[in-house]
């Protein structure tokens, strides 16, 4: 018996990376999961296929997100197929860091059609389903860029903070409708999106500045998201979650240099 | 004609949704004038009435059921009032208006501030009749 059992979870980019982990953990709990992809077919296979051996349901759904028509698509076949929804894990996003100085000037917004577009549009496209079924879960994916700066990620941490002021506007709006909106901020987290970061040095570089002096694991952004799908009937709404290893309670480096 | 029970679980969404007492959902109680509803709160109140009795209603089909698919230039007239024709429907979809009193006075979008929680029961009705889900 699962915490999710006859759920069903649309997890949107979750080929790889922590959509990946979300869709895993998810389908661990029980949920059947809609594993939701732009151009890695073959990567979402593969995910759906690791549910199915585990004796999950899962399907993937092709779509990208940034597309209005392509989130409401994509939407109504998970629907369809799955036989329900009330789960939205809002997760798909890209990078596209430099500095400000040599940015193209519409680097801002291929990010922002991606990461913030991508969790407006699943978002427009749950709404009614969930409100016209009394409930539903919502949880986003934002960043530790969101609430802290750093060089050569400025589009990346303009969208994470548009995803979570979002999260806290839609959920005091859809509250009364009975669905819960709450983000899970990631830090720096091992996946091929961070890549670069950690592949210098072993990544002490970065690790030494986190309290619990390691990069996060997708599978723990995922086990927050797990948590607060969970919570059906919970009482938690409009939060944001960090999973950060102490990152952002940080003063500077946490210690004198 | 609108059964007893329809009416009880218009009048409940209306009470869930709105906060409000049970006491001040009277039928005749006017939902965006006497009830002070918000968009944001008419939404909720369908979306009840939807898991209540199964009807489903978009806030956007309240106008087109009040004005009946009369087209707006013979609904208003000049100045936005409401034109002879536009009152003579109104008069069956909301039957507790009052056309004399209201010739000539009533702007066109007033008109919802008239509607009723018996008016959107009786909607309900209408609509689970033609098969509408």
């Amino acid at each position: 018996m699962g915490r999710l059992d006859g759920r069903v979870a649309l997890v949107t980019g979750a080929s790889r990376g922590i959509g990946r982990a979300c869709a895993l953990a998810l389908a661990a709990e029980g949920a059947a999961v809609a594993v939701n992809y732009r151009s890695q077919a073959a990567s979402a296979d593969a995910v759906v296929a690791e549910i199915r051996a585990s004796g999950g349901a899962a399907a993937a759904f092709p779509g990208d997100v940034s597309d209005p028509v392509a989130a409401r698509t994509l939407v109504e076949r998970a629907i369809g197929e799955l036989g329900g929804l009330h789960i939205l894990v809002n997760n798909a996003g890209i990078t596209r860091d430099g500095l400000l100085f040599n940015l193209e000037p519409d680097a801002w917004l291929e990010v922002m059609r991606v990461n913030f577009g991508g969790v407006f549009h699943c978002t427009k496209a749950v709404v009614e389903h969930f409100a016209a079924q009394g409930g539903g879960v919502i949880v986003n994916i934002s960043s530790t860029h969101a609430e802290r700066g750093w060089t050569g990620v400025s589009t990346y941490a303009a969208s994470k903070g548009a995803v979570s002021a979002f999260t806290r506007a839609a959920a005091v709006e859809l509250a009364r409708f009975g669905i819960r909106v709450n983000a899970v901020v990631a830090g720096i987290t091992d996946t091929e999106m961070v890549g670069s970061l950690t592949a210098r040095d072993g990544g002490r570089g970065v690790t030494r500045q986190i309290p619990l002096k390691r990069t996060g694991r997708a599978e723990e952004v995922a086990a927050m998201v797990v948590l607060l799908a969970g919570l059906e009937n919970g009482y938690v709404t409009g939060a944001s979650i960090p999973v950060d290893g102490g990152a952002l309670s940080t003063l500077g480096v946490g210690q004198p240099l | 004609m609108t059964s007893e029970a329809t009416l009880t679980a218009v009048r409940q969404s209306v009470v869930e949704a709105l906060g409000v007492p049970a006491d001040d959902v009277r039928p005749e109680a006017t939902i965006f004038g006497d009830l002070a509803a918000e968009s944001i709160d008419l939404l909720d109140i369908l979306f009840r009435v939807e898991r209540k009795l199964g009807v489903k209603i978009k806030a956007a089909d309240l106008s087109e059921y009040v004005q009946g698919g009369i087209p707006d230039e013979q609904f208003g007239e000049e100045g936005g009032t409401v034109s002879a024709v536009g009152l003579a429907h109104l008069k069956t979809v909301m039957p507790q208006i009052d056309e004399a009193a209201l010739a000539g006075k009533l702007q066109a979008e007033r008109v919802i501030t008239l509607f009723t929680v018996q008016n959107l029961a009786d909607m309900v009705t209408a609509r689970a009749g033609a098969g509408v889900r």
